[in-house]
């Protein structure tokens, strides 16, 4: 079992009172590091509307590279607009994952749709930064890989990655919406995608992870890091049915592969769970590790998925 | 060029005198035909409402008719599709299906409707087949093959597909943006007509573009093309319409548009070769949409839906070579 450390919440969002499109939740955090910082992009949100629904952006935060519990200035505005009439993510632009290539920094995002039947749907979009990721310009006004037979709705959770001269990009994609308590309620799985190009997309068309804890069992955030000969997929998981609280929410999970096709997923491992109290004592979720100055970190999100905002943890020993 | 000179044999098929559907409510919209040794069987979508909201979901029922196209001998007895599932891109109806006779397998590109909140509907375009000569469709997946993508932000439907020079061609529409009349106004849709190929009907690669200049302007709504070859000529008959006030405007409804090629690629328009199919004071005199061109026993034919939408049901014009 790995062992994580918890190093603490790293800021929270209800005490940023200056940007009016953050007011609650910092969600899905992904880093871009630079000498002197680490540019953690999340995902907020804007007070509700008057029926109590939200639109979402994604921003970045800088923090210190030497402590990154010091804040060093936030996005000014949100890194992409809200889409027009009938796009995909005319209401939400939310979670984003970048990547350097070249001069340019790439992300991709999920976008968010209001659909009648069910409450939503979500299609991954891609943008392109010239200014080192501090704004973004859409690719297209439509996705940037397409629904397709079994992948029929909800994909999201774009994860993007590049390992052996070869783009992938890991997701997630709905399997289906179940009625529960008179509300639809998306099941949705891991995915993956390969890439020679960042533009052309090749699906593996395959669930990468097993699921464990029930059939309809939820899972996200699909983070692959690299160490040790080994890519090592730490990713979150819940219940089909009531989990926005502890009983049935989001918790970490883990899983190793040698060639990212084949998984084995072993949660044991993993080494990070709720805590007995606090920010993250409901539930964990949406990990994203990263390496700096020779540690690994864990980046993830507490309570109410992240609505209070995300922490670090740091691994003690190695991924192997 | 010679004018094309259409015959027309008028309303072959009413849903009224032969209901497809025990609540339903009309409309035989989009006819598609596939030709059998002894009869033709035309496949249209048909409306019912929704159980709780009363809205209406597209059905795709059937007549059989005979081969001189003036007897209906049989209809559907039920929907060829059964309904989909939650949140799927075809849960609120599917409108047009369009049918392929390929290597001894009946294929159908169904383009789905799924309701919006900000805008009333997005569609996307699925894969049906047959395993009973055209009596049912299982859904290849409860996905799409063709949906949004990077440029073809929504609406992308209204396939129709030939299989020919070693590959299927689909054409097809994609929107290009909403618009609002009027502040006040809810947004109206415009869409283009492209094209697609595929080795397997699954897979395809879009051109992505709009290959049918506009007449109308940038906000011309063109849709339904349906593509016949002749002679080595390619035929395409579409329909197109102003985008706003286009239920009820006079002269702003749809009315059918002509294109050819010679390469499949570039198309040359002309409007003027569907001038014999005018009519006044008749079933199709206010509007004519929902072409689909086929051949049967060396003749070609024209299906097509008349004034509001098709709610009367179908007609049929014959072009005289």
């Amino acid at each position: 079992m790995f062992t994580w450390k918890k190093l603490g919440k790293v800021f929270t969002p209800q005490e940023v009172t200056h940007l009016p499109w953050l007011r609650e939740f910092a969600q899905a955090p992904a880093t871009l590091i630079f000498d002197d910082f680490v540019r953690v992009y999340f995902s907020c949100r804007p007070p509700a509307d008057e029926q109590g629904k939200y639109v979402s952006y994604s921003a970045w935060v800088d923090l210190a590279r030497h402590d990154l519990f010091q804040v060093l200035r936030f996005a000014r505005e949100p890194i992409l607009p809200l889409g027009g009439y009938g796009e995909f993510d005319e209401f939400g632009t939310y979670p984003v994952s970048v990547m350097r290539d070249n001069d340019v920094v790439k992300a991709w995002y999920a976008g968010w749709t209001r659909c009648e039947s069910v409450p939503f749907n979500v299609a991954i979009g891609m943008a392109v930064s010239h200014d080192q990721g501090e704004t973004f310009v859409k690719a297209g006004p439509g996705p940037a890989i397409g629904y397709s037979p079994d992948e029929p709705f909800v994909m999201s959770g774009p994860k993007i990655r590049r390992f052996n001269n070869q783009w992938q990009l890991f997701y997630i994609a709905g399997r289906k919406w179940k009625w529960v308590d008179g509300r639809a309620e998306p099941v949705y799985k891991i995915r993956m995608a390969t890439s020679e190009d960042g533009i052309n997309w090749t699906k593996l068309n395959k669930d990468l992870i097993p699921s464990r804890i029930e059939e309809d069992e939820a899972q996200a955030s699909p983070d692959v890091f690299y160490a040790n000969g080994k890519y090592h997929m730490f990713f979150c998981y819940r219940y089909s049915a009531h989990y926005r609280g502890k009983q049935n929410g989001y918790r970490i999970g883990y899983a190793w592969s040698l060639d990212m096709i084949s998984w084995h997923r072993d949660d044991s491992k993993a080494g990070i769970d709720v805590s007995a109290s606090g920010w993250d004592a409901e539930m964990i979720s949406y990990p994203h590790v990263f390496e700096l100055d020779g540690k690994i970190y864990m980046a993830y999100l507490g309570d109410q998925v992240g609505r209070y905002g995300f922490g670090l943890a740091q691994l003690e020993g190695t991924l192997c | 060029m010679l004018t094309l000179n259409w015959r027309k044999h008028g309303l072959i098929y009413s849903p009224s005198q032969f209901p497809p559907l025990a609540n339903g409510v009309g409309f035989a919209q989009s006819p598609q035909a596939l030709v059998f040794d002894d009869f033709v069987r035309i496949y249209f979508s048909t409306r019912e409402r929704e159980e709780n909201s009363a809205k209406f979901i597209s059905r795709v029922c059937y007549v059989d008719m005979d081969k001189s196209l003036r007897e209906v001998l049989r209809i559907s007895p039920e929907p060829v599709i059964a309904p989909a599932e939650l949140g799927t891109f075809d849960e609120h109806g599917i409108f047009p299906c369009n049918v392929l006779r390929h290597e001894g397998k009946i294929m159908a590109w169904t383009t789905g409707w799924n309701r919006r909140v900000s805008v009333s509907v997005d569609t996307a375009i699925g894969l049906a087949l047959s395993a009973d000569n055209g009596e049912h469709f299982t859904r290849f997946g409860t996905g799409p093959v063709m949906g949004p993508s990077l440029h073809e932000p929504h609406l992308v439907g209204d396939a129709f597909v030939i299989h020919t020079r070693e590959r299927f061609h689909m054409w097809y529409i994609f929107g290009t943006g909403w618009k609002k009349r009027t502040p006040d106004s809810a947004p109206d849709r415009i869409y283009k007509i492209a094209h697609a190929v595929s080795i397997d009907g699954i897979n395809w690669q879009r051109d992505g573009r709009q290959i049918i200049p506009s007449v109308l302007g940038d906000d011309e709504c063109q849709a339904l093309p349906t593509v016949i070859e002749i002679n080595g000529r390619y035929h395409m008959v579409f329909c197109f319409r102003e985008c706003f006030d286009f239920r009820t405007g006079q002269g702003r409804g749809y009315r059918l548009g002509y294109a050819w090629s010679d390469d499949l690629h570039h198309w040359h328009r002309d409007d003027s070769q569907m001038s014999s199919l005018a009519s006044v004071d008749d079933w199709d005199s206010e509007m004519q949409c929902y072409p689909h061109l086929f051949r049967c026993d060396e003749k070609v034919y024209l299906l097509y839906n008349g004034n509001a939408f098709g709610k009367a049901g179908f007609g049929l014009a014959e072009w005289v070579i």
